[in-house]
């Protein structure tokens, strides 16, 4: 009997630590294996994140003293009642079994076997209170797995990354194309290959792919011989990291779409957020290119010694400027004048000023780059919308315009914008702009006195992160019984169905799409 | 790093052997200094074998010998990589043999030229030279060919098709019904056939019959047409694709007998062994009016891109010298040697061709490459599911 009970004290102990650490190791994945950013996650989630999920294990450290079988039996139904808690949810994106992640797993079981092991040699107690400590601890475990791993992590990526190397170093002819921004960059980087491609075999990064390990994966899973064009999207948190893109890739052309406070939690300043922009421009050789969007006022004030080509959708003295812009519900359209002094005429039916602004930056490189005007505006038209930036649907007799991925605030702006170019009922779902360190209120408030002003109704989705939007809706005294805080994106879309809209067409925009770790 | 293309020739078809002479002249052909070729040679049972000897036409005196010294291979995609596995794996040696970014048909005939093969390599998602699965299949079937041409205004014989089947079963009413509407002399050959194969003349009745019988040995569907007895043959090749496509020079090649027969074409090359087509006898250029020569390489590249062509093909024409009218007689989607021979004269060499061939194929790929990225946040599906119908269950 004794023996029986042991063993559900340890399984039970297994099944709950393994659920938690599984857990742990999600919400790791989504803040980027990166240490100080999960710390700082526990620190504000410390309710949902660590005590919801570990403190059942806490009174197992009194009941150990129990009588054996009171004691067995009790921390055993906690373990499993803390486990059922930590039951696997649906998640939006969830945790993915990376090899890492694997190395990582088996890191952990190493560490969490020696007390466990050893805690057979103690008496019955003492061993139910190791193992309701290793629960407590599981945070830490799978930091200090991450740690552990770090030499084996480096060495594996410094390989990856000279394999990388090695396979660009061989083909004399590629010509790298680094894109970076604080936003733009993913929808320029699709116009860009969508135009080039007319001319060159072109390799893009895929998705949203913008770290070194995902440019150094494109490069050694897609890569091939005739390639001639390789469009680098590059994203950074910090500062140097666009540099480290650089020194693998070799860019000798660049392009800054915008800058603006994005990452400003990590990157303090704007000024840094500048500097970390502009090593694309210095990492340029001296025949390099640097395209600018001079709609920034800190990129056009921003100095750099390689050539520069500007360009912009206001009348600022730029190389290539957009000319009698006209954007309805339909699409867009306007004029650019082109090497040469042509002056040719756009047509996409993508939505919104924003895209003229990135479609402008491929058309300046492209321009540059040789494809002649004709094949240019003829892709232009063919352009599709990226997937969740700004893209149009019509889903149920209503129109949806999805810009789940975006998440600046200008670009939420001018998605209010697009919004008012439709005719019907107008219905906002958010759940505001994170990661702008002390920004993140005011910028939100801001939003919410712009939605104040167009939107026939606001869902807000999660009643925390979004206080100050719907304090920036009180201040354009907006009715508050227009106003719905939905818990989750699924109730949101009920509430959307419910809504009486009088006979008019509703019309959705999705703003914003938050990860699991908010 | 070079890009890597597979040739691959042979197959089950009778122009087996033709395809073999096609493709080792483009393998001696190609800009070394762009790619590496991987000769791939199918059997005539379909299996693919590639190694050192594969690209050597001498090796092909003793097929069973060669196969020996080379390796079974099997394609496999490999998340995007084109893959040749050695089939049966052996032991712990390594497995994969070679990998391609590109496969280049050199094939003739029934079961490769005609979208069968083609399938095969788009079902893989590999990059191929030449016409798409359609293309290729209305290449080969004429009379799938014909109809397309005509609803084209591209001039072509009108023709009667019969399947064997029917024929059989009621020879008289079908041989009154051809007479009915096409007067003799006929011709009958098959539908699905290029190189001349099969192909009868028939003055009367009897004659019909003996060319049904004949026909019908090689395939089961026939087509018959009028015979034009005082005719000039004209072959001229097209280079390129929907959005731009270039005539090559025409020539006339010349009969030994009534008809260009398989001998003609490939087997009376002279005493150097076999050249495949280019070795055939021709006038090169064709004695031709200049704007008859016009003419019909306008209508070459009218019939290329209505049939969806793309790459090269070699389209051959009839001038009915009574009436001095042209006709469209056949397409070729992979013409004998590539018809190089016909675009030398017009300044454009065999490398360069070749060149030509594959970047039309990059072309094409790109332009199917729509966008159709998918980043999953999941958000409408559901929608979709819980919202529309969820609510309505809900109520």
């Amino acid at each position: 009997m004794i023996v029986i009970l042991n063993y559900l004290v340890i399984l039970s102990f297994i099944l709950c630590y393994a659920i938690t650490a599984l857990y742990d190791y999600h919400m790791f994945q989504l803040n980027s294996y990166s240490l100080w950013t999960q710390l700082k996650w526990l620190k504000a989630n410390f309710s949902r994140g660590y005590i919801v999920r570990h403190i059942l294990a806490l009174p197992i450290i009194g009941i150990a003293f129990f009588d054996f079988y009171t004691a067995a039996i009790l921390s055993s139904l906690l373990f499993l009642i803390q486990c059922f808690f930590n039951r696997p949810r649906k998640a939006k994106k969830p945790l993915v079994y990376t090899s890492r992640v694997k190395r990582m797993l088996v890191t952990n079981i190493l560490i969490l076997a020696i007390p466990v092991l050893l805690s057979f040699s103690l008496q019955a107690p003492y061993q139910i209170i190791i193992l309701a400590l290793g629960v407590l601890c599981t945070p830490l475990i799978v930091l200090l797995s991450n740690i552990i791993n770090m030499p084996i992590e480096k060495g594996i990526n410094r390989w990856y990354i000279n394999d990388a190397k090695k396979i660009l170093k061989s083909m004399d002819k590629l010509v790298v194309i680094g894109i970076t921004g604080s936003y733009g960059k993913t929808s320029t980087k699709y116009f860009l290959n969508k135009i080039l491609s007319s001319k060159y075999n072109v390799l893009m990064t895929p998705e949203s792919y913008n770290t070194p390990m995902g440019v150094v994966k494109t490069i050694r899973t897609s890569l091939k011989s005739f390639h001639e064009i390789f469009i680098c999207e590059m994203g950074a948190k910090y500062t140097g990291e666009i540099k480290e893109i650089c020194d693998i890739v070799n860019p000798k052309y660049g392009i800054i779409t915008s800058i603006g406070p994005q990452h400003l939690e990590t990157f303090k300043s704007i000024e840094n957020i500048i500097k970390t922009k502009f090593e694309l421009a210095d990492a340029l050789p001296d025949d390099g290119v640097i395209f600018l969007n001079h709609e920034s006022d800190y990129i056009r004030n921003a100095a750099t010694n390689k050539k520069r080509v500007s360009y912009a959708i206001s009348p600022r003295g730029c190389n290539y400027e957009a000319k009698n812009i006209h954007v309805s519900n339909n699409g867009s359209a306007f004029d650019v004048i082109l090497s040469g002094g042509r002056e040719c005429h756009f047509e996409t039916k993508l939505i919104g000023v924003h895209n003229v602004e990135n479609i402008l930056g491929s058309i300046a490189a492209a321009d540059y780059l040789g494809v002649d005007a004709d094949t240019v505006a003829m892709s232009v038209r063919r352009l599709e919308s990226v997937p969740h930036r700004l893209q149009l649907l019509n889903r149920g007799g209503m129109a949806i315009i999805d810009d789940a991925f975006n998440s600046n605030i200008n670009g939420a702006k001018m998605a209010i914008d697009v919004l008012n170019t439709f005719e019907g009922f107008k219905i906002l779902v958010t759940p505001g702009m994170v990661e702008l360190g002390n920004l993140q209120d005011s910028c939100n408030r801001e939003f919410g006195a712009k939605a104040a002003e167009s939107c026939d109704y606001v869902i807000l989705v999660g009643a925390k992160q979004t206080g100050s939007i719907l304090e920036g809706l009180k201040s354009g005294n907006y009715p508050e019984e227009k106003v719905f805080i939905a818990g989750t994106i699924e109730e949101a879309f009920r509430k959307i169905e419910s809504i009486n809209s009088k006979g008019f067409q509703k019309v959705v925009l999705l703003e914003n799409d938050l990860p699991d770790n908010y | 790093m070079l890009i890597r293309v597979g040739v691959l020739f042979g197959g089950k078809s009778v122009e087996h052997e033709v395809s073999i002479i096609s493709a080792i002249q483009a393998i001696n052909g190609f800009d070394k200094t762009k790619y590496e070729i991987i000769p791939l040679y199918m059997t005539k049972e379909g299996a693919l074998y590639a190694g050192d000897s594969t690209g050597k036409i001498e090796e092909y005196r003793n097929i069973p010998g060669l196969l020996k010294k080379s390796h079974r291979v099997i394609f496999v995609n490999d998340n995007g990589k084109f893959l040749l596995m050695k089939y049966p794996a052996k032991g712990f040696g390594k497995r994969m043999y070679a990998s391609v970014d590109i496969v280049f048909p050199i094939v003739h005939g029934t079961n490769v030229e005609d979208g069968a093969l083609q399938g095969y390599l788009k079902t893989l998602s590999v990059p191929f030279v030449g016409c798409d699965v359609a293309a290729s299949a209305a290449g080969m079937e004429k009379y799938t060919q014909k109809a397309i041409l005509k609803y084209n205004d591209i001039p072509v014989l009108d023709c009667v098709r019969v399947f064997s089947a029917a024929y059989f079963k009621d020879m008289d009413t079908i041989i009154n019904q051809i007479e009915g509407s096409i007067s003799y002399p006929l011709i009958v050959k098959p539908s699905n056939l290029g190189s001349s194969i099969g192909i009868k003349k028939a003055l009367n009745r009897d004659e019909l019959k003996g060319a049904f019988e004949y026909t019908f040995q090689y395939a089961n569907i026939a087509l018959v047409e009028r015979a034009v007895t005082n005719l000039k043959e004209i072959n001229c090749a097209v280079l390129g694709d929907q959005d731009l496509a270039i005539a090559s020079e025409c020539e006339e090649p010349i009969n030994t007998d009534d008809i260009l027969s398989y001998n003609d074409k490939y087997i009376s090359g002279g005493k150097n062994g076999s050249k495949g087509m280019s070795g055939a006898k021709r006038r090169l250029p064709a004695d031709i009016a200049p704007e008859t020569r016009e003419e019909i390489r306008n209508l070459a590249i009218k019939t290329f891109q209505a049939l969806g062509c793309n790459g090269v093909a070699r389209i051959d024409f009839f001038i009915d010298l009574q009436s001095n009218k042209i006709f469209v007689n056949e397409i070729n989607t992979i013409p004998g040697s590539l018809s190089f021979y016909l675009w030398e004269p017009i300044g454009i060499s065999y490398t360069e061709l070749l060149t030509r061939l594959i970047n039309l194929t990059f072309k094409r790929e790109r332009e199917n490459a729509g966008i159709s990225y998918c980043i999953d946040t999941n958000i409408l599906a559901n929608f979709t599911s819980t919202g529309a119908k969820g609510a309505k269950s809900l109520a």
